[in-house]
């Protein structure tokens, strides 16, 4: 078969989800809100650097930097963001212009999905990495701190997940409360309470303010730390703290006596966030993320236009 | 004659409370121009909404081409061009923007999607207004853009809902036109209310009332069915020789004739009476005066006057139904 059919077919193929894309991401970018915020984060990002220059060492510095994005006020921008795409009168025009057109539904909502993720990421990126570089590369006067590459890439990925995780909860709430301002106020009312919520189910680590308090840690470490025996204990213990979460989490919902715990201390007892697990987080803002997309893609492709 | 749309028992309920659509049966022959007809409120919109898939049927079934319409039915969307009821955009792009987009939607190559758009834009006469957005236009310019928009991929299946709808006289000609010029080539359904454009365009008809289909076949079928036993003559002249021509004309057999509004004369036949010889009989007598002829008519609106009289006789005999 020639390669150049292929590649026309499958340009073919996804050619309205590029449109759609493309439509959507000109479409966030023009808006108020997108330019409101850009201005807004780069604004803050500079206030903080300048505010902290002489005080904090790079790690506590960067981690303050990562903090507006976790917990507040760029978790209310994000979910305006996410909530609106099939929601409220852009619905008509949707039904009208678009879905009526050989556009499937699924093809249509992953479309404005990765629009919201990609404007996103750009805005948080565009801001994030000069600030980063900033901090890391000047000359400051304050104790030279143990931020490895690693830590930086790893510590600004965990804080992307939670966006995308965000916008696809907001994108969920959207496609199924129908009205932009029910399911806003439905995540402010989720999302401020969420660290008690998770505590609930025994995953407190994953909650934002956790999070932003384990980044400093996470911005120190290496790709390859070299295994200490004490490390190779902690690790030995964290493995069956993923089905134990997991058994937490489903008594929890049946209302079943959970089985008493070890006696371990608490997630982060003592400050040191040594038992921060990266891949844990990635897991668990990961399969949430991929399983709101495809509940949304479930409740848009029953939904009426 | 291949059906371009076949609806078996179709049914849209919503909510367990509104029938939208009652067990509707549709045949819509193909390079006709059918006129879906009936008033406000009787399913016609949510009928051309479940053939394209933005709605679910809760019963029956839909095909177009004999495909199955569906949600996910990619391919049969491919063969429609829709122009919905007062058409929404996006108010900040402009209209090669969207077509474009549109374009795009329909994997229309660029090579074929740029001379395309352009010639639509021409055909539509929106040339001059290339450079404004979209949220600047007027209702006739929406139209256009969306009468543009339903034929970016050149579909062979038309469904325009209320494409007349608040257009200025001109602008209702020429989407008129167009319509009779697409009928040529394509299959055309027209879903409105405004009895003359179906009179002028649409060679088949179905008549919705309450979500049921209450008639269907073509334009000359629904006229046939109406009983015209009346005519009005048009007259110039004195008013006493009218009123002599009338006592004339009520002395003829089988014929029942009255003064009418300004200088007319309503001649009425009884049944079985023959209406072409009723006529002839009533000219002879016309001649025989000063007066002169300046028209005559056979009724309002025939096509109207047929459509009333279905909503009259479903509404009777709905129960029966």
């Amino acid at each position: 078969m020639d390669s150049t059919v292929e590649v026309t077919r499958l340009g073919s193929r996804l050619m309205p989800y590029l449109a759609v894309l493309q439509h959507d991401l000109i479409t966030l970018r023009a808006s108020r809100l997108v330019r409101l915020w850009f201005g807004a984060t780069v604004v803050l990002t500079l206030l903080l650097i300048a505010g902290n220059w002489t005080q904090f060492q790079d790690g506590p510095l960067i981690a303050s930097l990562l903090f507006p994005y976790l917990v507040f006020p760029w978790f209310f921008v994000i979910v305006v963001l996410g909530v609106s795409p099939v929601s409220g009168s852009r619905a008509d025009i949707l039904a009208d212009g678009i879905l009526s057109r050989p556009v499937s539904r699924s093809t249509y909502l992953l479309a404005t999905w990765s629009a919201r993720v990609v404007l996103i990421w750009g805005v948080y990126l565009v801001v994030m990495v000069p600030a980063v570089l900033l901090v890391t590369l000047a000359k400051r006067p304050v104790p030279d701190d143990a931020v490895t590459l690693y830590g930086i890439v790893s510590a600004i990925g965990i804080v992307g997940l939670v966006l995308t995780f965000l916008t696809s909860l907001a994108f969920l709430a959207g496609t199924v409360l129908r009205r932009p301002l029910l399911a806003l106020v439905v995540l402010v009312f989720l999302w401020y309470p969420v660290g008690l919520i998770l505590s609930v189910f025994s995953l407190e680590e994953f909650s934002p303010i956790s999070l932003s308090q384990a980044i400093s840690t996470q911005l120190r470490q290496t790709l390859r730390t070299p295994e200490t025996p004490a490390d190779s204990s902690a690790r030995a213990e964290e493995t069956p703290v993923v089905p134990r979460q997991m058994e937490r989490f489903f008594d929890v919902f049946s209302g079943a006596p959970s089985a008493p715990a070890a006696a371990r201390p608490e997630f982060f007892e003592g400050g040191e966030f040594g038992d921060f697990s990266l891949l844990r987080v990635v897991l668990g803002y990961g399969l949430p993320t991929l399983l709101t997309v495809l509940l949304a893609l479930l409740c848009f492709h029953w939904r009426d236009l | 004659m291949e059906s371009a749309i076949r609806t078996e028992h179709l049914t849209k309920i919503y909510r367990q409370r509104l029938i939208a659509v009652n067990d509707m049966n549709l045949d819509v022959p193909q390079g006709s121009v059918f006129g879906l007809l009936g008033p406000n409120g009787a399913g016609k919109t949510t009928t051309l909404r479940l053939l394209l898939g933005l709605q679910r049927p809760t019963a029956g079934r839909a095909e177009i081409f004999g495909r199955s319409c569906g949600p996910n039915a990619v391919d049969v969307r491919s063969q429609i061009g829709y122009l919905p009821t007062n058409p929404k955009f996006p108010g900040n792009l402009r209209p090669i923007e969207y077509l474009d987009l549109l374009g795009k939607l329909c994997r229309l190559p660029s090579q074929r999607r740029k001379p395309r758009i352009s010639a639509l834009l021409r055909t539509v006469g929106l040339l001059g207004a290339t450079d404004q957005r979209i949220e600047t236009f007027s209702t006739g310019m929406c139209t256009r853009l969306g009468i543009a928009a339903s034929l970016v991929a050149d579909p062979p299946l038309l469904l325009w809902d209320e494409p007349t709808a608040g257009l200025d006289p001109s602008a209702r000609r020429f989407t008129l036109d167009l319509i009779r010029e697409f009928g040529e080539t394509k299959t055309v359904v027209v879903a409105t209310h405004i009895l003359s454009d179906i009179d002028q365009i649409c060679d088949h008809i179905g008549v919705m009332h309450e979500g049921r289909m209450i008639f269907t076949g073509s334009t000359q079928d629904m006229k046939r069915r109406l009983r015209c036993d009346a005519f009005r003559l048009e007259l110039d002249g004195e008013a006493e020789d009218i009123r002599q021509l009338v006592q004339d004309l009520a002395e003829l057999e089988g014929v029942d004739a009255r003064l009418g509004p300004g200088l007319a004369v309503l001649v009425q036949m009884t049944e079985g009476r023959s209406r072409a010889a009723a006529l002839a009989e009533a000219l002879k007598l016309v001649d025989t005066t000063n007066l002169l002829l300046k028209a005559i008519h056979s009724g309002p609106n025939a096509t109207e006057d047929a459509y009333l009289q279905l909503l009259q006789e479903h509404e009777a005999h709905g129960f029966h139904r």
